[in-house]
């Protein structure tokens, strides 16, 4: 007699964390692309991640992109891919990424506060 | 056959040397070519309305640089001096292409483009490198 009310207990604990997960959106959302982004921008350490970095020929040093405007990196990264901005790197690096990808980085780079 | 071994060894070496005297010597902070920049004069300079936008740099980066009036428009408080100066000298060229940016850049002189480089690199920073992230 006590099964029925058993699968309705796990039913409903099972049920809970989708409810909850239903009632808040878009911080989960928000939390999926920056951890996304954070995953991709490994591939940016190379360069963005040693302090003083220099590129060649011009020389000058890498910029700084950690706390950077999110719609700014946006449009760079934009910009590489499309081959309307020029660096050699940075474009194949751009062309690698899909527009999702090139969200999800530029999320996570701007949230970047040390 | 031995004098030209010699000689292509001497070419080799004698562009090797030329290659290495390119390089910055302190490892410096100024980017092709530029002069040395000079934070005061960078100050001025940037609060210039162009004469093709009516903007400042400060109207639309901010007075140090860090509070962009558009969310598309960079901060560049604490930027490194040299990209800075490679940005615009970018820009001045035609190399890199922005509405504004452009023209903003157009009328720069070397000396300006470093001294603006120089101001916005001494102010206050919401920039970092990625190091110690992961």
């Amino acid at each position: 007699m006590m099964r029925p009310l058993q699968l309705a207990a796990c039913l409903a604990f099972a049920v809970v964390p989708f409810a909850a997960g239903a009632q808040d959106p878009a911080p989960a959302a928000q939390q999926a692309a920056l951890e996304e982004g954070r995953s991709l921008a490994y591939t940016c350490m190379g360069c963005h991640g040693i302090p003083e970095y220099r590129n060649a020929y011009p020389a000058y040093r890498v910029p700084k992109i950690g706390g950077q405007s999110e719609e700014y990196l946006t449009n760079a990264l934009n910009e590489y891919k499309r081959g309307t901005r020029r660096h050699p790197t940075m474009e194949a690096q751009a062309k690698s990424f899909s527009d999702e990808d090139i969200a999800n980085l530029a999320a996570f780079l701007s949230s970047v506060n040390k | 056959m031995i004098n030209s071994k010699y000689l292509l060894f001497a070419c080799v070496f004698s562009a090797a040397a030329a290659l290495a005297a390119c390089q910055p010597a302190d490892g410096g902070s100024s980017s092709a070519g530029l002069p040395k920049g000079r934070i005061d004069a960078g100050e001025l300079q940037a609060a210039v309305k162009g004469e093709a936008t009516g903007q400042s740099c400060i109207d639309c980066h901010g007075p140090d640089g860090n509070q962009p009036l558009d969310p598309t428009y960079p901060k560049l408080g604490g930027q490194y001096e040299d990209y800075l100066g490679h940005a615009l000298q970018q820009y001045r060229s035609g190399a890199r292409d922005h509405s504004l940016m452009s023209n903003q850049a157009q009328g720069l002189s070397d000396q300006q483009i470093a001294d603006l480089a120089a101001f916005f690199a001494s102010q206050p920073s919401e920039l970092s490198d990625l190091s110690g992230v992961y």
